[in-house]
This record gives structure tokens, C-alpha cells and sequence, in this order.
């Protein structure tokens, strides 16, 4: 029995502590997300499943500081609106390195990040609606020896589906700049609260005014403050007045910066 | 040394002999030779880059069964490989007096004329032949005798000439059966990809596009042509016949058969030098890795069209929807350069100085935010109480930046009809559920006209 305890105390995982898997993982750039996964990071060996309310919104921001990291190509299979390079590359992610697959049907998707998953020559990101378990279950075992992490973006309503995936999170915006990750499933015991990663989307935080940071970071229920946003220009003033505040001089900053 | 030897088999396949063997053989060793109907190679030199004889043997049977072979016999001299291979025999590298004495005189071609007389004379093997006084066996049979004897024992040198390859490959298969569906012709064309392995291998070449022509039945309906033909691509020159051999699946999916199809052609349309990657510790991996992902890419491309499959090249243009032409990766084919991937794997360093890093790659990213996704068209937002609604109220952050011009491509503006030079003042804004949004407002023409507002961008 003792003998057993011994050699198997490295490949047996109890489920009351956080699994340690034997295979790579890719650092997910949040430090306050690494200590709760598995390993510390994206799991390259299996599927990632991230729900978000609307598709495309938070993903992305989720994903780049470690998709930057990591010196891979990144295949975006049936995004929700036509990816713009440039944004990418300010959170990091040159355009050198991502591809763009457009399949629309859930079957040529699927279909598309199979081959991917098989080249294992590129992280992806696959957009679906819905799709049948068992193709999932087909996807996870690909993606068990891929060796490059997959990840497999929904909306929030295929929360209550049961999903092979071995890590899922759910996400919102929470409040301020901040991004409020929910961890659905993962190898470990559940994890209660949700953690918040707070984070400004690409290329904003060179032009968002200090004042604006902190109040985003300030209030609670996720909205800038009315009086911090901007004035609109009235239909009469045009664009010979500037709009006075300090807004504007952010970006007049920037390009000399830049 | 070590020579391999194949006989022609019975139904005289592949065809035509022994053309299509000598090509494939060619992939392992660039000395092949034909003595005869039989076709010799000689694989010293490669069986380091093999991993040893047993890996090269076994490809060599697993590839040679597709063709439709027997398995060759091994030795250390070429006639002695021979002589194995007409007796049926497997051979070893280093077979020796043993294997070879207790064949018949039939084997060894020399012998063949003298056969029944040196029978008469009670010598039935090349082991008795070997035991003969030499003198006399010269003296009564010639010397060409004893030196073929001497050569299948390694005693003296032998001379060959060695095969050389035309500039064009075209191969040419009979099916051995009539094929009524196209994706049973790749079984077929499987056979002579493998030649133009070796044809590629032997010219230090790799193929960009190929030609499968077939050719229907003679018993075929008459409104059916006398076949079709098929030309496929890659993006790069590739000597990897099972890529091409899916890029080709893909294909012929899409085609329907008119008739039974015999023929098979074969045809290396543009061939380009090719500079194998070395196999060994230093290679780059992130070459590598791009270089792996491109047959991938192609085989999407071959399914979804290849205007489905994207990658992005930048432009200089200040204009959110002309910064980026998406290209199919089939046309793309550069691999990152050293700066885009010093960039990548230094994030934070290249944020910081994006502009002394970006004119080494020919591009640089965008000055001010960059939304993550961009609309293929802008959305027109309604306005409500001279304020802009999507998905509740919008609040304007950051702004505005004013983007104008693109009057220099007023042409192709005008065909696609669309609103020629842009004036418009972009802004972030937040919607309250649809969470960070590029948006621009359009100057108004009149002093009493509305600012019109769109949706142009989704920051993620």
C-alpha cells in the first residue's frame, strides 16, 4: 500500500488541490490567473473554453498578453467580425503571425480547426454558437496531443451545456477597466469567487487621461462616470471648435510620443 | 557498399518499366542503374541519412508495395544483389560466399550460355563454379565468365552507368481497373507521385504546381470528352508527396468524373531549386513552425477557397479599412522576419519604440487605439436627443480623431459606389452592454444637418 502512495503520488491528482499536469503549459500573462490554473497557464494539451456574453467583445483581451508572449502563429477560425491587425498589434500580437479563416457553417469550422489542431503549428481560436458534444469531445482529444493551446470561444448560454473542455471560464467586464473572470472548471477544487484582472484594452491606456483610469477603476457597475464622459459635439458646433478638455490633449500627446 | 536489386514483376507494373522505379529510387540514393530489365541502386552513401539500413529498408518496402513491387534483395555487390533477387532471396549487407555459392548458374548473366555445358560437366551452382581451376574455366568458357563471377564476390571493381533524369517529368499509369469516382483516381496518382519524388530529389528541386491529366475509357458515352485534367498548387516549392497528395483529395472532391477514367498522366508543371532544411539541432524552430503551419493552410484553402483562408499585409494608409489587405495565404508566402519575431517575443520592449523597429519590416502599427475587430461595413447608428444609441446609450471617451483623405484612389471608389474622400471624426465610446466601440461621426455638409453617427470597430 505504502509502495503505491509512493509511486503514485506523482500521476495520481486529487481532486482538492489544483492538478499538476505532467504536460507544458503557455503563461497566461495575468498573474492573478496563473496561481488559479492547473499548471500556471493555458493548458497546451486540451481545450480552453471561454464564454462571454457577446462573442468577441473580451476574448480577445483575455487572450493577448499571452498569445504576445508566445512566439506562435495565431489562427482566428470564424471570428464574429473581421479581425484589424493593427489593434491586435498594439496589445502585442504582430500581424506577421495571425491567419484568418472565414467558415461560416459550424461543420467547416469545426473542420478548419481540426486540420489546425493536427498541423500543431498554431495556437487557435474558434468561434462557435452551438455545436454537437460529440464534435467537442472530438475537438479535446485532438487537442489532447496538440501541443498548442486551443481555445474555443462561446456565448454565456452554453454555460449550462456540459462541455469536455477540462478548463472553462466564463467572462465579463467588471467594473472600471477591468475584466471579471469566472472559473466554471477546471482540475482542482471550484474556485467561488471571480477573479478580476484589470486591464485596458489595446492602445487605450496611451491615450486615456489619468483622471479617466482612475475613475474607471473607481465605480462599481462597470460605467465611467457621466460627467467624465465627453461633452458631444452639438449639431452647430463643428469640428473648427475643438472639443475643450483634457481628452484632446491626450491624443495630441500621443503623436509626437509615438 | 550496398546494393538493392528489383526484377520486373509478372504484370510488368509500374509502368512503363523501368522508368517510374528508376525515378522513385532515385529519392534515396542518386546512384541507380538499369542492368537489363532489372533496376540496381546503391545506398552506402545514404543510409546515415536514412537512420541505418533497417529504417531504409522498411521505407523502401512500404513505399515499393504502393508501387505495386516485391521486395528488393540486399548486397554488397551489385551482381550478387542480382543473382539474390533471381533466386527469390531477401539478401543481407553483407552477404557473403555463403548466401551466394548455393544459387544456380541461371542467376548470373554471364553464365547463362555456358549453363547447360558446365550442367553436363556436373557443376550446377556458383559455389561449384567458384571451385573450378580458374585457368581452365578461362581457357574453355571465356574470360567474361570468371570476371562476372569475381564482380558478384567484390573480387574486382565493376563499372556502371548511371541513370540520369530528363528535364521534364512526365509519368504516364494505366489503371489497373476502370475508376468511376474522382476520389479514387489519388490511389492512382499516389503511384506516380512517388516517382516525381525522386525525380525532385534527384534535380535538388521542389515542384510548385502540378498537372493529373486523365483519360476516359475507349468505351466511354460520346457526349463525354476524351478526359480532364486537374492543376493544383502550393504556396511554396515542396518535395513532401503526401501534401501534395492531400492538396490533390481536396481537388478532386470538387470534380465529377464524365466517364470511367484508365489513364493516368502525370506532370511537374513549375519547378523551382529547393533547399531542403537541415535536419539537425540548429534549425530555427519558429521557421520551422511557420513552415509547418503552410501545408495546413493549404489544405484549408484547398477546401474553403483560397479567398477564405487570410492573412493580413499592412498598408500605408491612415484609413481604418485600407490599412490592411487581407491576402489568401497561398499568395503570402514570406516567412516572419527576424525583426517581427524579435518583436514577438519581446512584447513589451517593441511597445514601448514601435517606430525604430517598424521601418525594418516595412510597416508600423497605427498611431492612437485600434479597435481589435472592424465592421466590413460601418453600421449607421441611430441618434436620440443629438446622442448616438447602440445597445443603450453611448458615452464618448476618447477623441475625436479625425481621419480624411483617400481621394487618391477616387476610381476605384467611385466603381464600388461609395461616398468618395472620408471626413470623418472618430471616437472610443462605451456602451453600456455592448461594452468599448469605435465610432465615428461624419461632418455634416449643411450647418442645420445632423452629424451622422456609425458604428465602425469593436475594441476586444
Amino acid at each position: 500500500m505504502n509502495s503505491f502512495v509512493l509511486e503514485g503520488g506523482a500521476t495520481v491528482w486529487r481532486a482538492d488541490r489544483l492538478e499538476r499536469p505532467a504536460t507544458p503549459v503557455w503563461p497566461t500573462g495575468w498573474p492573478a490567473l496563473d496561481a488559479e490554473l492547473p499548471g500556471g497557464g493555458w493548458p497546451a494539451e486540451g481545450l480552453t473554453e471561454l464564454l462571454c456574453e457577446c462573442p468577441g467583445a473580451l476574448e480577445a483581451r483575455l487572450l493577448m498578453p499571452g498569445l504576445a508572449g508566445c512566439g506562435t502563429p495565431v489562427a482566428l477560425v470564424g471570428p464574429p467580425q473581421p479581425p484589424h491587425p493593427p489593434g491586435w498589434w498594439s496589445g502585442g500580437l504582430a500581424p506577421a503571425r495571425l491567419v484568418w479563416v472565414q467558415a461560416d457553417a459550424v461543420r467547416e469550422r469545426l473542420w478548419a480547426a481540426e486540420q489546425l489542431v493536427r498541423g500543431r503549428a498554431a495556437a487557435v481560436l474558434l468561434w462557435l454558437d452551438a455545436a454537437p458534444p460529440g464534435a467537442l469531445r472530438r475537438l479535446q482529444v485532438l487537442a489532447a496531443g496538440a501541443g498548442r493551446p486551443v481555445f474555443l470561444c462561446r456565448p454565456w448560454s452554453a454555460a449550462g451545456a456540459s462541455s469536455p473542455a477540462p478548463l472553462r471560464l466564463r467572462l465579463a467586464s467588471g467594473s472600471g477597466w477591468s475584466l471579471q473572470v469566472d472559473v466554471l472548471k477546471r482540475r482542482g477544487p471550484p474556485l467561488l469567487r471571480s477573479l478580476t484582472l484589470p486591464s485596458v484594452p489595446g492602445g487605450l491606456a496611451a491615450v486615456l487621461s489619468p483622471r479617466q483610469q482612475r475613475l474607471g477603476q473607481a465605480l462599481p457597475d462597470g460605467l465611467l462616470h457621466p460627467v467624465e464622459a465627453m461633452p458631444l459635439p452639438l449639431p452647430m458646433a463643428l469640428p473648427e471648435q475643438p472639443a475643450a478638455n483634457e481628452v484632446h490633449h491626450a491624443l495630441g500627446r500621443l503623436a509626437p510620443a509615438a | 557498399m550496398l546494393w538493392a536489386a528489383w526484377l520486373p514483376p509478372p504484370d510488368a507494373r509500374p509502368q512503363p518499366w523501368p522508368q517510374a522505379l528508376t525515378h522513385w529510387a532515385l529519392s534515396f540514393t542518386p546512384r541507380v542503374t538499369c542492368q537489363g530489365d532489372a533496376v540496381l541502386m546503391e545506398v552506402q552513401a545514404s543510409l546515415r541519412l536514412f537512420g541505418g539500413w533497417p529504417a531504409l529498408r522498411a521505407r523502401v518496402e512500404v513505399q515499393g508495395r504502393e508501387l505495386g513491387l516485391a521486395p528488393p534483395a540486399w548486397a554488397p555487390q551489385a551482381l550478387a544483389a542480382l543473382a539474390l533477387a533471381r533466386a527469390g532471396l531477401p539478401g543481407t549487407p553483407d552477404a557473403g560466399p555463403a548466401d551466394i555459392d548455393p544459387l544456380p548458374l541461371t542467376v548470373l548473366d554471364a553464365a547463362v550460355p555456358h549453363a547447360a555445358l558446365l550442367a553436363q560437366t556436373g557443376c550446377h551452382t556458383l559455389g561449384d563454379l567458384r571451385r573450378r581451376p580458374r585457368g581452365a574455366l578461362a581457357r574453355r568458357f571465356g574470360a567474361a565468365l570468371l570476371e562476372a563471377l569475381d564482380q558478384a564476390h567484390g573480387l574486382r571493381p565493376s563499372v556502371h552507368a548511371w541513370v540520369t533524369v530528363p528535364d521534364r517529368f512526365e509519368a504516364r499509369l494505366e489503371l489497373p481497373w476502370r475508376v468511376e469516382q474522382a476520389e479514387a483516381l489519388v490511389d492512382g496518382a499516389r503511384r506516380l507521385l512517388l516517382p516525381l519524388q525522386g525525380w525532385l530529389t534527384a534535380r535538388q528541386a521542389g515542384v510548385r504546381a502540378c498537372r493529373l491529366r486523365w483519360l476516359h475509357d475507349g468505351l466511354r458515352p460520346r457526349d463525354a470528352g476524351p478526359g480532364g485534367e486537374l492543376l493544383w498548387r502550393t504556396a511554396t516549392p515542396t518535395r513532401d508527396i503526401d501534401h501534395l497528395q492531400r492538396l490533390l483529395s481536396e481537388h478532386l472532391a470538387q470534380v465529377t468524373l464524365q466517364a470511367p477514367v484508365g489513364e493516368l498522366v502525370l506532370e511537374a508543371v513549375e519547378v523551382q531549386p529547393l533547399q531542403p532544411q537541415a535536419a539537425d539541432w540548429w534549425a530555427d524552430p519558429a521557421r520551422a513552425e511557420a513552415e509547418a503551419l503552410q501545408p495546413v493552410l493549404e489544405r484549408l484553402a484547398a477546401r474553403l477557397g483560397p479567398q477564405r483562408v487570410l492573412r493580413p499585409v499592412l498598408c500605408q494608409d491612415h484609413r481604418p479599412e485600407a490599412m490592411v489587405r487581407w491576402c489568401p495565404t497561398t499568395e503570402v508566402t514570406e516567412v516572419p522576419e527576424a525583426v517581427e519575431l524579435a518583436q514577438a517575443t519581446a512584447p513589451a520592449a517593441q511597445r514601448s519604440r514601435p517606430r525604430r523597429l517598424a521601418p525594418a519590416v516595412g510597416s508600423q502599427p497605427a498611431v492612437g487605439p485600434q479597435p481589435g475587430f472592424l465592421r466590413p461595413q460601418p453600421l449607421r447608428l441611430a441618434v436620440r436627443g443629438h446622442r448616438p444609441h447602440y445597445q443603450g446609450e453611448l458615452q464618448l471617451l476618447v477623441g475625436p480623431q479625425r481621419v480624411e483623405g483617400g481621394w487618391w484612389d477616387g476610381e476605384a471608389r467611385a466603381a464600388a459606389a461609395d461616398p468618395p474622400p472620408l471626413s470623418r471624426d472618430y471616437w472610443v465610446a462605451h456602451s453600456p452592454r455592448a461594452g468599448l466601440l469605435w465610432v465615428f461621426c461624419t461632418r455634416p455638409v449643411a450647418q442645420q444637418q445632423e452629424p451622422a453617427w456609425y458604428l465602425h470597430g469593436h475594441f476586444a
